[in-house]
């Protein structure tokens, strides 16, 4: 019987001989084809067939695979020296072009590990607990009855109960311990040094729980009674210098405590935030009515459960707790808000600390998003790439001049594979130049960086040597990878026509010319953006507010509830007045851009519309320089306007629909009087951020309304200092002991907008980087184009075209690139920057003008980088490129 | 690298014969001259009734060549199984020392069980 063998080309015998060595291989694969005989005579071909393929993939395994000879080709290593020494000179002879490749690799290692320990120090929030996986955040569960989809169906609720901490502990046996983690701010004070400070209320658990590391005292034997408090390193510094703090006592508000504990200040990627540590049984809201009342929530609750906990049956265990002690309220809030059956208006739930940071509703102040990490990193992988392309251009537009190096490499002897090598050698060398350049620019650049982000990233000498192996495989990587390209193109030349001279390359580099629209795309956007977030600062840095915040100084009263608050503010008042230096003096509640101020509900209209409130006295309209639309200002002689007068805004008569609000009444839900008389409108002034509207907003002079807790100074612009000098020796003669806390109120109002001013510097600062990259991509495109048009441009100028014509047919086509990428960009701008503006209520109008500016920008910059190569190849001397023709 | 550590490790299992690879040696010794790989497989099966792998036999020639327990040659060229030629294996002397010392060596273990009644 005729047996038809495999085809030689059998995919299965193709794969034996790609991994077999060569000096088995005839053995095994006759064994394999006798086998396959056998086979196919008992039982039939097409089961041969597969046998035969089982029987190939039994041979793939160590025993058959390590017998190949591993043997790497290594550079001959007599050479080595030779390469190092060849590639060094070629840097230093192009000394420019060396600089503008190592700058834009530099920058783009640079970026990459800002951005890898950006993302590092992201994910190493909370993971310094020795039982993170145990410990949980507790949170409110709530049925959102507005949900448009499944995942905002709940929300979550950060602050809880303040009895959820003692009840978890001691009803669920999984908890194995729980503490409350609640701050304020107080006035500390130790002898004569009195400071602000932000104060923690915990449980003595917290130091079971938590892996901060306790410098001095017993974890075991804190607060046990509640006149105990626990500082920070930085504080104990702050206050005792290098006095011992063990045992001293502290006066925080009204009360005395007793230095327990010296703990180490909590570290940057921490989401627990402290500075002093106090139980949580001595605050004034530990209280029996806080403590039975459910409603009342504003304290977060952290638990450590016991190892193995069941999670989901925790789950239903804290459903029954929620039933237990809320009920009723749970009843009346299912009815309340239509809530389905078989869900929990309100219940208790729980979330691993080390992910609290993640989330929004939860993370408190260092809250972040993943995204961020994502789009970071991709933008770091982007910038890399970019980086690499452009220098493969670069590298490929000096080509030219190596061709000769080439072709006498050749003749004497040299591989190819030599010259590839030498090539790479000369790339690789560049890239670790870079890659220390790159390291120093980060470490310049971190401090910036870390206030940008606001992170507080520091480069540990431990993290050193790996970031220094990470940064020599990107090094490796990017030397490998952008200089193969140039290595082997180069090296593809042949002697011939090189040395016979007379021998022109096109270089083919059409890949660059799509990126380099991209990479000018990409700096148009952020051109635009920038410039459009610039105007929108400017605008709100310059707009009238409705009032004059420049030289008034916001002092703060700092007097204790106890205290006639009054009194310090009077007395401050009188001595502030004699200073000539002083324009003016007023005292307010709540100076502006401090927040909403406090909010009244009013029975004026229906859906019962909610105001702004803020206490002054009779100096305030003058000082603050509001001017007045209707009506008169408090008049101090004039005892009537002391209660139930109020001066309203132009938004609350608007609002009300008041045609003569003097006439009108503003009627309080919190009272049944009749109401408060108004004596004027004032214009509308920002007491908010323009971020929103201005809503509508009263003063009043009755002090039932608040305490004068700030005085505002209006101060002559000349000699800013002496003048502050002096009011705080006049602070401390009315009130001694206190902290002299004084601000000023067009930085308060400043301050409102630093999160877009944060933003508006990283994208200056991606937005110059952008357009270095993006230079560099233009700068060896340009360098292509010159080399690849050498003989045309030598004809032309031989047949007479002059300087500028060569100049404008070199860069015509770069203006309509940058075109191109401009059209790309801007409606991708003027997309994100409209959704950029959109959270401000004031704001600039997108007009064309933004539009030329940065387009106008963009194209001085481009044809700033590619004219050097326009330039340098409109004056060579046609002799010398049409010389051997 | 790799290979080096190779080297040695074959170096020091150089006492010791597994029970496959004596099997192995066994039957390269009994078919003289025709030993290769599926010949090998072939006797395995009929002489012991145990269906073995192609490249397991292959992988523990090899081992043993490596041991120096067997040798080989390429055989001629036949117009059977596609005019691949075969590796023939037949034994060493040090081979034949090898089989000869672990059959004595279990003889000797034999002889210690004591006598066995059956039935």
């Amino acid at each position: 019987m005729m047996i038809h063998h495999p085809q030689k080309n059998n995919l299965a015998l193709r794969f034996l001989s790609w991994f077999c060595p060569p000096a088995l291989y005839e053995g095994i694969e006759g064994d394999l084809l006798e086998q396959y005989d056998q086979d196919a005579h008992e039982i039939g071909t097409k089961a041969a067939r597969r046998r035969l393929v089982l029987n190939v993939l039994r041979f793939f395994r160590p025993g058959i695979l390590l017998r190949n000879r591993f043997s790497l080709q290594l550079i001959n290593s007599v050479m080595i020296g030779n390469y190092f020494k060849v590639a060094s000179r070629n840097i230093l002879r192009r000394k420019l072009y060396s600089f503008i490749n190592a700058s834009g690799l530099s920058i783009g290692i640079a970026f990459c590990v800002l951005i890898y320990l950006f993302i590092q120090d992201e994910k190493s929030f909370d993971q310094f607990h020795a039982s993170k996986e145990r410990l949980y955040m507790m949170h409110g569960f709530e049925y959102n009855s507005k949900a448009s989809g499944p995942e905002d169906q709940f929300h979550k609720i950060a602050p809880m109960q303040m009895a959820l901490p003692q009840v978890m502990k001691s009803e669920l046996p999984e908890v194995e311990y729980a503490t409350h983690f609640a701050g304020n701010s107080g006035l500390m004070k130790y002898d004569d040094k009195v400071f602000r400070e932000n104060v923690t209320y915990v449980d003595a658990d917290f130091f079971r729980m938590f892996s901060f590391r306790l410098i001095n005292g017993n974890a075991e034997k804190l607060f046990v009674t509640n006149d105990e408090v626990v500082l920070t390193d930085a504080i104990a510094r702050k206050y005792f210098g290098d006095k011992d703090p063990m045992g001293e006592l502290v006066m925080i508000g009204e009360r005395t405590l007793k230095v327990t504990g010296i703990i180490e200040s909590p570290p940057a990627n921490s989401s627990l935030d402290f500075q002093i540590l106090t139980p949580i049984q001595g605050s004034r809201g530990y209280n029996q009515h806080n403590l039975n009342s459910w409603l009342n929530m504003g304290w977060s609750a952290l638990v450590q459960l016991h190892p193995g906990t069941d999670l989901a049956n925790l789950e239903t265990k804290l459903d029954k707790l929620a039933e237990k002690y809320m009920g009723e309220h749970l009843q009346q809030w299912k009815q309340e808000r239509k809530v389905p059956d078989g869900i929990m208006p309100y219940t208790f739930r729980f979330t691993n600390l080390a992910d609290i940071h993640f989330d929004k509703s939860l993370g408190g102040r260092r809250v972040s998003d993943r995204k961020y990490s994502w789009i970071l990193g991709g933008v770091a992988v982007l910038i890399l790439l970019i980086a690499c392309i452009n220098y493969i251009t670069l590298a490929l537009t000096t080509s030219a001049r190596r061709r000769m190096e080439v072709g006498v490499r050749k003749v004497a002897g040299a591989y190819k594979r030599q010259l590839v090598y030498q090539f790479s050698v000369e790339s690789v060398l560049l890239a670790f130049i870079s890659m220390v350049i790159g390291i120093g620019l980060t470490v310049l650049f971190l401090p910036a960086f870390n206030s940008f982000t606001g992170k507080g990233i520091t480069l540990d000498l431990m993290e050193i040597p790996s970031l220094a192996v990470a940064c020599l495989g990107i090094a490796l990587l990017v030397g490998l990878l952008a200089g193969s390209y140039p290595a082997f193109f180069l090296s593809g030349y042949r002697p011939v026509d090189v040395l016979k001279g007379g021998f022109t390359t096109r270089l083919q580099a059409g890949f660059t010319k799509p990126l380099v629209v991209l990479q000018f795309a990409f700096s148009a956007f952020l051109i635009i953006s920038s410039v459009t977030m610039y105007r929108q600062m400017e605008y709100v840095s310059t707009k009238d507010l409705g009032y004059d915040q420049h030289q008034l100084v916001v002092i703060r009263t700092n007097a204790m509830r106890g205290e006639d608050s009054l009194k310090i503010g009077e007395r401050l008042q009188h001595r502030a007045m004699l200073n000539p230096a002083v324009v003016s003096v007023s005292a307010t509640n709540f100076p502006f851009a401090g927040g909403d101020g406090m909010i009244y509900n009013i029975m004026n209209n229906r859906d019962g519309k909610s105001v702004s409130g803020y206490v002054v006295d009779a100096n305030f309209i003058k000082t603050m320089n509001m001017k007045l639309a209707l009506g008169r200002d408090f008049d101090i002689n004039n005892a009537a306007d002391g209660i139930n007068t109020i001066i309203v805004n132009e938004a609350l008569v608007k609002e009300l629909k008041w045609n003569d609000p003097l006439q009108e009444r503003l009627k309080f839900s919190h009272s049944d009087t009749l109401g408060s008389r108004i004596i004027g409108v004032v214009r509308d002034f920002h007491f908010n951020s323009l971020l929103s509207d201005v809503g509508p907003a009263f003063l009043s002079i009755d002090t039932h309304y608040g305490r004068l807790d700030h005085i505002l100074v209006k101060i002559a612009p000349d000699n800013i200092p002496e003048t502050l000098a002096r009011l705080q020796k006049d602070y401390t003669m009315v009130a001694p002991g206190k902290p002299f806390e004084y601000s000023f109120l067009d930085e308060n109002v400043a301050q409102q907008y630093g999160k877009f001013n944060r933003w508006m510097s990283i994208m200056g600062l991606a937005t110059v980087f952008a357009i270095l990259i993006s230079c560099l991509g233009l700068f060896g495109l340009a360098g292509i184009n010159a080399v690849n048009r050498t003989k045309e441009i030598g004809i032309r100028k031989v047949l007479g075209a002059d300087l500028g014509a060569i100049f404008v047919m070199l860069n015509k086509q770069f203006v309509w690139l940058s075109v191109i990428a401009f059209l790309i960009a801007a409606p991708l701008s003027w997309y994100a920057m409209d959704q950029w503006l959109s959270s401000f209520h004031f704001r600039i109008e997108m007009g064309w003008p933004l539009f030329v500016t940065g387009m106008v920008i963009g194209l001085f910059i481009a044809l700033l980088s590619v004219s050097y190569h326009g330039i340098k190849a409109a004056l060579i001397n046609p002799a010398e490129t049409l010389k051997y023709e | 690298m790799l290979y080096i550590s190779l080297t040695i490790y074959i170096q020091m299992s150089k006492e010791y014969l597994g029970e496959f690879e004596e099997l192995v040696l066994t039957m390269v010794g009994i078919l003289q001259n025709d030993a290769y790989g599926n010949a090998i497989v072939t006797e395995i099966k009929e002489r012991v009734g145990r269906t073995v792998n192609l490249s397991a036999v292959h992988v523990t020639l090899y081992r043993l060549e490596d041991k120096g327990y067997v040798k080989s040659h390429m055989g001629g060229a036949t117009n059977a199984r596609g005019g691949r030629r075969k590796r023939i294996f037949t034994v060493t002397n040090a081979g034949l020392a090898m089989l000869r010392a672990m059959k004595e060596a279990r003889m000797d273990l034999w002889k210690l069980i004591p006598q066995l009644k059956f039935g």
